[in-house]
This record gives C-alpha cells, structure tokens and sequence, in this order.
C-alpha cells in the first residue's frame, strides 16, 4: 500500500470521526438551547395566569413533548427576594431520552410550588393569590399528569375549590379506600397517609421525611405538593416581599396622614411586621405573622382611606 | 585516463526522495486547506447561531415585558385593592416604590414608568415626586439604559386618595410603560 494511500485512509478516518464528534456535540447544544428557551416560556406563560380580582385560575398545560420541568428556588443570601429557578429537560428520540435540563430560567416575582422535578406531557397550574393581610404575592401550584393526589376528609373550603375548579389528579373522598391506588393519599384527619395534614396546627408532615411544615391560607396547597426545604425557601422568599411591600404601605401611610386620613396609627404595626418578616427562618413564625397580619387589617377596615 | 565512475543509483534515490517530500507537502497543503475549510464553515455556522440566539432571547424579553405589563395592575405593588377594581394601580403605592432601590431587578426590566393620559393639559412633562404628586405627568419606578428600545404598554387607572368633599377615591387614565432587560443595547 502507498504511502498516500495510508495517509488518506488516516486523515480520512479523523475528518469522519471529527465529523461525527461535532454533530454530537452541536445536537445537545441545540437540545440544551431549545430547553433553555422552553424554560424560559414556561416562566413568560405563567405570568397571564395571575391573578387580579380572582380568587383562584386553573389553567392546563400541554407541552409538545414529554417534559421535565425542575423547580429550584434560592434564598435570600445575595438578592432582597431570592430567585425562582425553572428549568426544562424534553425527551428526545435521538441519543439519549434525557439529557440534562437547559439553563436555569430566574424570576424574582414568581413562586413555583411543585415536586422538585415533574415529569409529563400534560401540566396542571393553579394560581392563588396570597393575602396576610395585604396581597403578598400569586402563588403556583404546578403538577403533572403522572402525579395524582386523594384530599381524604378536606375541610369544605378546600374541596369546594378543587371541585369547582376542576382540578384534574386531585380527587376529593371521605375514604381512604375510595382513593386510586395510583394516588398520594393527603388525610386531613387522620395520620400515617403519605401527606398528612393537621389543620389545627396548620402542619403539614410528609411520610418519610423528619421535618414538619408550617402553613397559613393557600400555602396548605404548596406545603402538600412541595418538598419541605423547597417550600420553606420559597416561604422566606414571599415573607421577604411581604417586609418590603409593609414599608411600601408605612410609606403610603404617612404620605395620605398629611392629608388627614389618620394611617399613620397603622404604622408601628406596619413596622413590626416588616421586621417579623424580613427573615423568616422557619416557617412556624408563620402563626405569630398572620396574627399580627389580622391585627393590621382589622385596623386598615376602619380607616376611611384604607391602605389595601 | 581518468575514468568516471557515476553511482546512478544514489541519484535516483535522491530523485525518489525529493518526489516523496513533494508529495508530503502537497498533502500538508491539502491539510491545511481543509483545516481552513472547516473553520471558515464552523465559524460562519457560529455567527449564524450566535445571531439566532441573540434574536430569540431579544423577542423571549419583548414577550416577557408585554405579558408583564398587562398584569402589572394585578401585582402586589401596584393594585389599588381599597376598592374591588380590576386593572386599577394604586398611585400613591406606586410613587413610594419609585423611591425604593431594592426593586430594580426585581421584574427584570430596564425600563418601567408611569404616564398619567388623562386629564393631563396643565401638567404636561412633569415628572412625578413627593412636592408636586398628584399635579404631574409621570413616574419612573426603573429607568436603568439609555436606550429602551420599543416600549410596551398597557392602559391602566391611576387611583388615589384625595382629601377634599370628606375623602374619596380619584381614579384617572394613565399607561403603564415598560421595556425588557437589555433590548435596547
């Protein structure tokens, strides 16, 4: 054999394996880019979805293919009010399934209560707003279709909005045996179910998991579907907003006392609950916020010029 | 008589070895050539790419901003919630949260302000603060570039509290202005 010939068949053997080299690579980039922008999207899409009068907004999600959705939230270390993280893996039919996520989408004024990853082709968000005792924030509940819950013996507030809203993969019993076998059983009244709910602590305990969540209003819903370290984070990131928004309206106050609305008795209060809230380390500090968040709306009800 | 001995074999080894190496050369070139190929195809392919990608992350903050403006009347930091009034901002909230720093990143935008539309004829051009609010024109809660790009808006009512003929609520037309992070650069 020729001395050309060999060093063809060599450089010949590294352009093609080069070739193929790049094409791998370019295909997860641009896997990795489409995913990267699906994250994107999904935080774009969830901003319709609040809420302005509503009490609550049910919406479904369809994506195009099967998709991971990764829901990470991070604290206040750096930023006044942390960061919601989203990012989406879709299941590609070459290479493998599943690659890793795109890159992670931030958003400082959204609140994402899920599993940490949910997997599925079909999505179910609902948006609730959260009151203590002025609006704080919207909060998302997020879960797939492969995720199902059984709400065993919910109080009737409870049932009456999942109902009414048709919420798909919650089901509503009296009986833990009426629950699909397929299901997350949550018991309202009684314990050992994989969720169990205390409504008179308002806590929350997940089956083998240690740690126990506190709860107030619409964030029973994000102590259910959330893992507990998720949703404490995301509790310090609300109660961080809610710090800034209390001196927003202390501000407000004293802005409209010049003009004789007498606000300005709301103002300590005001003030002590923008402290209470500015860290909020664990979220049993939740019961001390809401008593001191009805202190503040029953005054704000008799002022002639309410603050909200 | 001198006799010339000529060793012809070295010669054509000689000859053999100079075609070998310019063959060698031939191939470095073709090498080379190639090499320069494929960075030309690989870096126009990147400039292609680059510009996409550019393009695509412009429009995903124009979505963003124009989802963001619509709803901005609903968030905790705008809405007028004394009444029950949809698509309603709270202006005295809102000129206090000008004055707060912490809120600059916070709706990723480069751009937010306020415009009071109407009525509007003795105040035109004024910009809002504490010594002239409520006789003036606008508000800037963010105003972080230069060039904003196109911004986008959305129509909204601007209440307040006045405290004339015993204290109500006034509620005027205005427009709520914004633009995404780093569009206009």
């Amino acid at each position: 054999m020729s001395f050309a010939m060999i060093f063809s068949i060599i450089v010949g053997a590294v352009i093609i394996f080069f070739a193929i080299y790049a094409t791998t690579r370019l295909v997860d980039t641009e896997r990795n880019q489409q995913d990267t922008e699906i994250g994107k999207e999904l935080g774009i899409l969830l901003t319709p979805i609040e809420t302005n009068l509503e009490s609550a907004k049910a919406v479904k999600l369809t994506m195009p293919s099967e998709t991971r959705i990764y829901n990470d939230c991070s604290k206040l270390s750096e930023e006044t009010f942390g960061n919601q993280k989203i990012s989406v893996a879709t299941k590609s039919g070459v290479g493998k399934d599943w690659t890793n996520p795109g890159v992670p989408s931030s958003f400082h004024n959204k609140y994402i209560f899920s599993s940490d990853v949910s997997e599925g082709k079909n999505f179910e968000i609902f948006t609730k707003p959260l009151e203590m005792p002025f609006k704080i924030a919207d909060l998302t509940f997020l879960w797939s279709e492969q995720e199902k819950f059984c709400f065993v013996n919910a109080p009737r507030e409870i049932e009456t909005e999942v109902l009414d809203l048709g919420l798909e993969g919650i089901e509503v019993s009296t009986k833990i045996e009426n629950c699909s076998l397929e299901s997350k059983k949550v018991c309202f009244t009684k314990s050992g179910c994989d969720v169990d709910v205390d409504v008179n602590s308002k806590s929350v305990k997940k089956k083998k998991r240690t740690e126990t969540v506190f709860y107030e209003g619409p964030l029973i819903y994000g102590a259910i579907l959330s893992e507990p370290g998720r949703y404490e984070c995301q509790v310090q990131r609300l109660f961080a907003r809610a710090s800034e928004l209390a001196s927003i309206y202390a501000g407000k106050s004293s802005l409209l006392s010049v003009k004789g609305c007498g606000s300005e008795r709301l103002q300590p209060l005001l003030g002590t609950y923008s402290n209470q809230t500015f860290s909020v380390e664990n979220t049993i500090e939740l019961r001390e916020i809401y008593l001191l968040s009805e202190d503040i709306r029953r005054q704000n009800e008799n002022l002639g010029c309410r603050l909200f | 008589m001198r006799i010339l001995d000529v060793d012809y074999s070295n010669f054509r080894r000689k000859k053999m070895k100079r075609s070998g190496q310019i063959k060698i050369q031939q191939m470095a070139f073709v090498l080379v050539a190639l090499m320069l190929f494929f960075a030309f195809v690989f870096l126009i392919y990147f400039t292609f790419k680059i510009s996409n990608v550019e393009d695509s992350v412009t429009t995903l903050k124009e979505e963003e901003a124009q989802e963001l403006v619509r709803k901005l009347s609903g968030s905790a930091e705008f809405s007028f919630s004394a009444e029950d009034c949809s698509n309603c901002v709270d202006f005295d909230k809102v000129l206090i949260l000008s004055e707060r720093r912490n809120y600059e990143d916070f709706w990723g935008l480069d751009y937010l302000e306020i415009q009071k539309i109407y009525p509007n004829s003795e105040i035109s051009g004024k910009e809002c603060t504490r010594q002239n609010y409520p006789d003036c024109e606008s508000l800037k809660i963010i105003d972080n570039s230069g060039d904003r790009g196109i911004a986008s808006g959305a129509f909204v009512s601007l209440c307040r509290w006045e405290s004339d003929k015993g204290g109500y609520f006034k509620c005027e037309i205005g427009r709520v202005l914004a633009s995404g992070e780093g569009i206009g650069k």
